[in-house]
């Protein structure tokens, strides 16, 4: 077992070594060896995903030094099976798509230790590991994107990334100083074992040791994932080669929610910041949400749903919801990569042939034909308010009867019916001429997604995290005081109620809108096009610096 | 006699002012071996000295040489001469062997470190002496598109760069990884200084970068030779590998 788990980030070392190494003597055939030991890496991964699942723990693997420590834990092989996958997927893809570009074999070189960097990642078992690993990633990441050198644009882009990433370096770097010092042990695992025992160690500035170490590594987690204020390289790398989007999108942005889930044991303990992470999320989830809708261009937009989803991912573990993130992080990455490396082919396809089907399914959801009668308002309004609500309180009760204790998941369940109601609204102004007909697909559509998701969530929760007094202590440590809860909620419901009311109103006076009115909309619009400004005031910031730093080259005489 | 001492130090450990000599001095030498013995030695007999007087290092001395260390990383990042740049960047790291110093790092282990970050700036010497045989001159967005002028050039700087700016498993990574965690329990504000400084190397590392190999193929020179290049790797390889035996042991 202890072999396995070491040959698992070895064997992508080794072919990007081997790929170099024979690049000139195979040509562009030696991306085959690097997809070979890809697959061979992924089918390892899968044998100890399902050893996991058959109950056979292991040991962590060790070397001689303090660091250098590779675990063995649910949570490490479940990632480890995502990221050589989606890394599978990407290699193959880039066989024929990157063939054209120069450097081929460097691509392939850097690919395979991507793949090596992300899986001792996943599965470091100690801090100094982790720390390594997650700050290679970041450079990797910086070459990849820039793959083309003929240009400087993916280069700039890259230099983002790079920025945003070693800002979230340096923040992980300090918070496993604070817990070095604090529990006297570099061991993930003795740590926490440390930590369970003794959870109130002093550490800066009136806060303990845990909660300044999570403030660090949140402040890691938001720079890795995209979070407001951080979040600007990520729709600007699109200048990158197709298949480094999908790898960054699909497995590298949503390290934050691992890293959250890694470091469970410290959020638990660390008071308010679970809530500083619900809260950050929220307004990423919002704000990614809005700019996605306001752009034309489709890459950018795919990078800000990214931005959206990410903001969710974190938000998640806010609410104490950690092993919800990792499905969430699994199932966007599957998405989002397959819509990364559709989209070239399937413009392609509609630009021959727009592949609708012209069949009854067709024209019921697409040509739609307006009902002459809409139903009557009061029981769409009844089911609008109550389907919703009944299918996710059934979905939830469903695995565990004890839901309605939990704050956390009564966040969520709140934001699923905003979903729910605001989708059979959305079916009601349809005003279509089968309402029964497209009632139903909704419906199913809506409970099927609703029970998925919530068994699927309920197994991830018992797979990452068997032991139930964690889980319990999970959802406490996310709970809000009452009185705030009930504001947040309050305000949240006023907040989405206004919206729809302004949505409706807004479509009811169609041109009508009054002067002022227009022009607050037209500042607005300004304001998300412009995305908020961020991108411009990081530019001045930067150039301000640059000045600052040609004046005293100037001033002390380039000495 | 501990003030003199202290300045004498100051001068080969640089701390601004004193730093200005060192910079000034670096840019008269245009002998790549010359170049290279001082980069070794300057710190090394900085670190002779302090070991010999057994100076104590008082607490407003480690502010002073993270505020130079972030100097010269800020100056680092619109310089456009790389033999400049190396000396700013090399003048930024000896700065924080102070703060190893101060927390009673021992003299084996500073030593260890002092030619951990001295190495990779060795290697830059004699990368940019091979660019200045080869253009004329080491001048960022003079040329440009290295990368596809001299691939085997640019794999070797890429990594040299690398290496300077401390990127895991250079020792320049595990001596800034040590500074870092012996400075915040007693300095934190230090630490975070550090922490910003590394932030600034990084900065300048990728300018440097995107100024050199970046662009079209411009002229069309030699590249490096194969033995070269293997020598080069070699060494680099030597440098990681010491830097995950000898200086990745933690405190």
């Amino acid at each position: 077992m202890e072999q396995l788990i070491s040959t698992i980030p070895a064997l992508p070392i080794v072919s990007a070594i081997l790929t170099q190494l024979l690049s000139v003597r195979l040509g562009r055939r030696v991306a085959w060896l690097s997809v070979t030991a890809t697959s061979i890496t992924f089918a390892l991964t899968v044998v100890i995903l399902a050893l996991h699942l058959a109950g056979v723990a292991g040991d962590p693997v060790s070397t001689s030094h303090d660091w250098g420590v590779l675990l063995n834990d649910p949570l490490s092989a479940i990632m480890g099976v995502l990221i050589v996958g989606i890394s599978l997927i990407v290699h193959l893809y880039s066989v024929r798509y990157m063939a054209e570009e120069p450097g081929y074999a460097r691509f392939f070189v850097l690919l395979d230790l991507m793949t090596a960097a992300l899986l001792v990642m996943v599965s470091a078992g100690d801090l100094v590991t982790l720390i390594v690993a997650w700050h290679v990633i970041g450079v990797l990441l910086y070459f990849l994107l820039g793959h083309d050198m003929r240009r400087q644009s993916p280069f700039r882009y890259a230099f983002w990334t790079l920025f945003t990433y070693r800002i979230g370096d340096v923040a992980l770097i300090v918070a496993a100083a604070i817990l070095y010092h604090a529990y006297d042990t570099w061991s993930l695992t003795e740590m926490f074992s440390r930590i369970q025992t003794s959870p109130e160690v002093p550490g800066f500035m009136g806060m303990t040791a845990l909660e300044a170490a999570a403030v660090f590594l949140a402040l890691a987690a938001f720079a890795r994932s995209a979070q407001f204020f951080l979040h600007n390289w990520l729709p600007y790398t699109m200048d990158g080669p197709t298949p480094v989007s999908a790898l960054m999108h699909a497995g590298i942005v949503n390290a934050g929610g691992f890293l959250i889930n890694r470091f469970a044991p410290v959020f638990v303990n660390a008071g308010d910041v679970l809530h500083v992470l619900f809260i950050v999320g929220l307004v990423t989830a919002v704000a990614g949400s809005v700019l996605m809708l306001t752009q034309n261009d489709i890459k950018k937009s795919l990078g800000y749903s990214t931005m959206g989803q990410m903001g969710f991912m974190i938000m998640e573990c806010g609410v104490g919801a950690f092993s919800l993130a990792i499905y969430h992080l699994i199932a966007h990455g599957l998405f989002k990569g397959t819509l990364f490396l559709g989209a070239g082919g399937v413009i392609n396809a509609a630009r021959r042939d727009d592949g609708v089907p012209k069949d009854d399914l067709y024209t019921f959801v697409i040509e739609r034909r307006p009902a002459r009668r809409r139903p009557p308002w009061l029981m769409m309004a009844v089911i609008t308010l109550v389907v919703p609500a009944v299918v996710l309180g059934l979905a939830h009760w469903l695995v565990s009867q004890e839901f309605f204790q939990k704050q956390g998941a009564m966040v969520l369940l709140f934001f699923g019916w905003v979903t729910g109601a605001q989708l059979i609204f959305a079916t009601y102004r349809m005003r279509t001429e089968h309402t029964g007909r497209l009632f139903t697909l909704v419906l199913s559509s809506f409970a099927v997604v609703v029970v998925g998701y919530t068994l699927i969530a309920h197994a991830f929760e018992l797979f990452l995290y068997p032991d139930a007094a964690f889980r319990d202590q999970m959802h406490t440590a996310s709970s809000f005081n009452v009185v705030w809860f009930d504001i947040i909620v309050i305000l949240t419901t006023i907040v989405i109620v206004l919206g729809w009311l302004f949505t409706y109103y807004a479509e009811q006076n169609g041109k009508r809108a009054n002067r002022l009115r227009g022009r607050a909309w037209l500042i607005f619009y300004a304001l998300i096009s412009r995305e908020f400004y961020l991108a411009d005031i990081y530019a001045w910031l930067s150039r301000a610096l640059l000045r600052t730093a040609k004046s005293l080259n100037i001033w002390l005489r380039w000495a | 006699m501990s003030y003199v001492m202290l300045a004498v130090g100051g001068l080969f450990l640089p701390l601004f002012p004193l730093s200005m000599l060192f910079n000034l001095l670096y840019a008269r030498l245009r002998n790549p071996v010359l170049r290279a013995t001082v980069l070794l030695a300057w710190p090394q007999i900085g670190l002779t000295i302090i070991f010999a007087s057994g100076i104590t290092v008082p607490g407003w001395l480690h502010t002073w040489a993270v505020l130079t260390s972030l100097l010269y990383g800020l100056r680092a990042l619109v310089l456009r001469e790389v033999s400049l740049w190396t000396s700013f960047v090399g003048t930024s790291a000896w700065a924080l062997l102070w703060i190893l110093y101060g927390n009673g790092a021992s003299p084996v282990q500073m030593q260890l470190f002092s030619l951990g970050i001295s190495a990779p700036l060795v290697m830059m010497a004699f990368l940019i002496a091979g660019l200045e045989r080869r253009f004329g001159a080491a001048y960022l967005g003079l040329y440009g598109g290295l990368a596809h002028s001299l691939p085997r050039f640019t794999g070797v700087l890429v990594i040299v760069v690398l290496a300077v700016i401390a990127t895991p498993m250079f020792p320049t990574f595990f001596a800034m990884l040590s500074m870092i965690i012996k400075s915040l329990p007693t300095t934190p504000v230090v630490a975070v200084g550090i922490g910003i400084v590394w932030l600034l190397w990084s900065w300048a590392g990728a300018r440097l970068l995107q100024g050199l190999i970046t662009g079209p193929q411009q002229l069309a020179v030699a590249d490096l030779g194969q033995a070269n290049t293997w020598l080069y790797v070699v060494v680099l390889a030597g440098l990681m590998l010491s830097g995950v035996y000898w200086m990745g042991t933690l405190p």
